[in-house]
């Protein structure tokens, strides 16, 4: 089951990411980048 | 005047003119009211503290990201849209019954999750549409399905705020169904009569119907339903029985969302998913930025001060104390809220039934999801019904939520003649 | 085509990673291991997985301090670091470990029974990664100040609910990482029950006769400066109290619970032969009502704000301008595992305990932790 999280977390990453590049508004692209952190780093298991 | 008082100020302060001022999302001003109250402090940048603040909402950022594009996908198969036709169908003739029907349907997925915004997203996201084409204003009919948020996070089976509290103070979950049924019923059938039965028209069949689309029902029919049946079983399997069907909501809401992709009109996963992920990012932003805040003020001593300051009012006061600043914190979180000031306030409420008493702390917590700025059952609902401004839902809620505290104080003022009925 | 909203994101990407980085640092330094010095009591040093294979080589499996004497007699579990966000359950193990020798019998120590929660912080609690100590010799010594559970990486996700596998208690989510809501543990569960069933194993296997589980609580905490005792424990603990009082120090006796699951002092109790009690001190660095949260905050525990809890009624221990410091939290652990070894020898003759070295209350009080720390030796440092 922990494998089946770690890829939900790594695409919900993606549709951040994704998000973050088309979003015209910078704001928003920081809110983004506000969640891509924890997902970043439960992915790669550094917290 | 105390350090920490200066600080809490400082925060809320910077909060304010970012948000209000320079108009930046709620949860960037909680990002940069945290970053100012750790130079305050003396604790530098402290990009530990602020990246290890999100993580107490990782599972939740998971949850409401995988129910969002749940949502998304039983929305584009049609199945909302049928689903609406069927239950104007059957139970438009009989308000006094369709409304509470509705809430709860509406507060079904709390129930189960415990989660609000849950709640407001999946089925409320079914039952607000019914209720404006029965009549009611879009307002309304957020309020409607906000409050069905809130009383589904806390009916049982499960309530996280009452689990946060008990966890407090090691006491078991166990015997809080019957409290809990208690303290959330009567005020659903009630809320959902105040709110709907004034508005509410009595429609033909033929009014309606040009109104609403019925291709995809006309076409797919029942099969449109089997992903959301499906997702409502494997919840209900995983309460009952949590051994086997232990998947965790994320999983059960992409099987759904994967599900809905076959049964209905054809549509793209992906740009889906992210148009999902995109009406979501606010907040789980917020949810990322109430973590850094929180663990800001923990670390700068605010919390202690916040806490500290609620219990020092005058015994005769606490009831008044719980009312205000509980609800209050409840902007920051309402999980917060149950940590930080539902622990505290049920050990002070001495020879009280303590199941009780911290099931309606519980209750009193849940209403932190309408409060500003945060407000995620209030701001998703408004999203829901389609209101721009989410305080026009808000204001609809005001009285409902007096009601709700003042329901919330009885319930711990006479825990143990109530305790005495069970 | 770049357009200019990609130049914003490439650079709010930037300092997003930028943060994710300077994070990470620190939250990798957090899995290195402080040292522990053998001292003379010190027989052996074996891993958990010794006595249940499955834990080798991964997150759970952990050291294991073999005491013994000369003489033989009975044994004692003392575990410590059960919660790693409770210091002075790790510092009284690891004293232990550097000045302890045993007599007669034998004494096993576990100073991190739950070795994953040792490598991460809580989120939202503010907690320091490490608070430190100097030593008799000016040298320093620091270690790591942890979370009450295990760390996600190493078992995640957490259900919604906690289903205790033996007796089908629910608790909240997130009590599913919580060593001391696992016990008996089980062969197939989670990696937290995996290792509290190597810890039950350990105790059948030695044929433990006395297991003292260390904690903290914070001061609004009913059960604080207390021993908690399964029933078959009662006597024994009653005359450790006894003891206590006569030291001056005093202590409540709580029996364990017999509804609240998973915990040492009732499943270790129930489904070992090992008399089980669970021992409780004040540490202001973990409570709801705390000031600032820091080092200081730790090792004095000095606190503003617990004061005014005080002053307004709010706390089951008194709390002055003196705070609650951690020789005082270690020197009352130390003197009740001493009370307790001694009532074992009432209790069970010919199974005794002796355990000689203990640094006593008042010494600790009056040099401080570091006194009885030992230098780590130069090849050892980094």
């Amino acid at each position: 089951m922990t494998y089946v999280y770690l890829a939900i977390c790594a695409a919900v990453l993606l549709l951040t990411v994704w998000n973050l590049w088309t979003e015209k508004d910078w704001r928003k692209q920081c809110a983004a980048a506000m969640v891509a952190i924890p997902l970043l780093l439960r992915v790669l298991l550094i917290k | 005047m105390p350090f920490e008082l200066i600080l809490f100020l400082v925060m809320v302060g910077v909060f304010v003119v970012g948000a209000f001022v320079l108009k930046l999302p709620v949860s960037l001003s909680m990002m940069l009211a945290s970053l100012a109250a750790l130079l305050a402090s003396g604790n530098g940048l402290g990009i530990r503290h602020l990246v290890e603040g999100t993580f107490g909402y990782v599972d939740t950022i998971l949850v409401i990201a995988t129910a969002m594009i749940f949502m998304r996908a039983v929305q584009e198969s049609g199945a909302l849209d049928a689903l609406t036709i069927v239950i104007i169908k059957r139970f438009r003739r009989v308000p006094a019954l369709l409304l509470p029907l509705l809430m709860l349907v509406a507060m079904f997925p709390g129930m189960i999750t415990g989660s609000s915004s849950a709640s407001v997203l999946t089925a409320g996201a079914v039952v607000a549409p019914v209720l404006i084409i029965l009549g009611l204003p879009k307002a309304s009919a957020g309020a409607f399905i906000a409050l069905a948020g809130i009383l589904g996070m806390i009916a049982p089976p499960v309530n996280i705020p009452a689990m946060i509290i008990g966890g407090g103070i090691d006491m078991p979950f166990v015997g809080f169904e019957l409290p809990l049924l208690l303290l959330t019923m009567p005020l659903a059938i009630v809320f959902s009569w105040w709110i709907g039965l004034k508005k509410i028209k009595r429609l033909e069949w033929e009014e309606i119907a040009p109104r609403l689309d019925t291709a995809s029902y006309e076409r797919y029919g029942f099969r449109l339903f089997l992903p959301i049946v499906g997702v409502a079983v494997l919840m209900v399997l995983g309460k009952a029985l949590p051994s086997i069907f232990s998947l965790g909501l994320p999983v059960v809401f992409l099987l759904g969302a994967a599900a809905a992709r076959f049964v209905g009109k054809r549509f793209s996963v992906l740009k889906a998913s992210k148009a999902a992920m995109g009406d979501a990012l606010p907040v789980l932003a917020i949810l990322a930025g109430v973590g850094m805040f929180i663990q800001v003020m923990t670390l700068t001593g605010v919390r202690g001060f916040v806490v500290v300051s609620s219990l020092s009012v005058p015994a005769a006061l606490l009831y008044v104390a719980i009312a205000v600043t509980m609800p209050l914190f409840g902007a920051v979180s309402s999980f917060g809220s149950a940590s930080v000031l539902g622990v505290p306030f049920l050990l002070a409420l001495l020879g009280k039934d303590q199941i009780i008493a911290a099931s309606a702390l519980s209750l009193v917590a849940a209403l932190g999801d309408f409060m500003p700025p945060t407000a995620l059952s209030a701001i998703f609902a408004a999203q829901v019904v389609g209101v721009d401004r989410y305080s026009l839902v808000l204001k609809k809620l005001i009285l409902p939520a007096l009601v709700v505290v003042a329901w919330a104080l009885l319930f711990i003022g006479f825990s143990t003649t109530i305790r005495g009925f069970l | 085509m770049i357009q200019r909203h990609h130049v914003s994101a490439l650079v709010v990407s930037a300092v997003a990673v930028a943060m994710a980085a300077a994070a990470s640092v620190s939250f990798l330094g957090h899995s290195a291991m402080e040292t522990i010095v053998p001292g003379p009591g010190v027989k052996d040093v074996r891993m958990l997985s010794d006595w249940f294979p499955a834990l080798a080589g991964g997150a759970g499996d952990t050291e294991v301090y073999v005491l013994s004497g000369d003489e033989p007699g009975g044994s004692m579990l003392v575990l410590g670091g059960t919660h790693p966000n409770e210091p002075a359950s790790f510092l009284s193990a690891l004293l232990l470990i550097e000045n302890a020798k045993p007599d007669r019998g034998t004494l096993y120590v576990i100073p991190r029974t739950n070795a994953s929660g040792f490598t991460h912080n809580d989120p939202q609690e503010g907690a320091p990664t490490s608070f430190s100590f100097t030593l008799a010799d000016g040298s320093a010594r620091s270690f790591r100040y942890g979370s009450r559970a295990t760390n996600p990486i190493h078992q995640w996700p957490d259900p919604d609910v906690y289903i205790h596998a033996s007796s089908g208690q629910a608790l909240s989510g997130n009590e599913t990482r919580n060593i001391n809501r696992a016990y008996p543990g089980r062969t197939d569960g989670t990696l937290t029950e995996r290792v509290a069933y190597g810890i039950a194993q350990l105790i059948r296997a030695e044929s433990i006769d006395l297991t003292v589980d260390l904690h903290e609580a914070s001061p609004e905490y009913p059960v604080v400066n207390a021993v908690v005792a399964h029933e078959r424990a009662m006597p024994l603990a009653s005359n450790a109290v006894l003891g206590l009082e006569m030291q001056d120090l005093s202590i409540t006796l709580e029996p364990s619970p017999r509804n609240l699951r998973g915990l040492t002092h009732r499943e270790l109790g129930d489904s070992t032969d090992t008399l089980a009690v669970l021992l409780e001190t004040c540490n202001p660095s973990q409570g709801r009502l705390r000031g600032r949260t820091d080092e200081a905050l730790v090792l004095s525990g000095k606190d503003a704000s617990y004061m005014k809890a005080f002053e307004l009624g709010r706390l089951y221990v008194p709390f002055d301008g003196d705070g609650i410091s951690i020789e005082t939290r270690v020197g009352r652990h130390l003197a009740t595992i001493g009370e307790l070894a001694f009532a074992l020898g009432m209790e069970k003759p010919g199974r005794d305990v002796e355990i000689g070295g203990i640094p006593p209350y008042e010494d600790l009080i009056a040099r401080g932790v570091g006194a009885f720390l030992s230098p780590v030796p130069a090849a050892d440092r980094e």
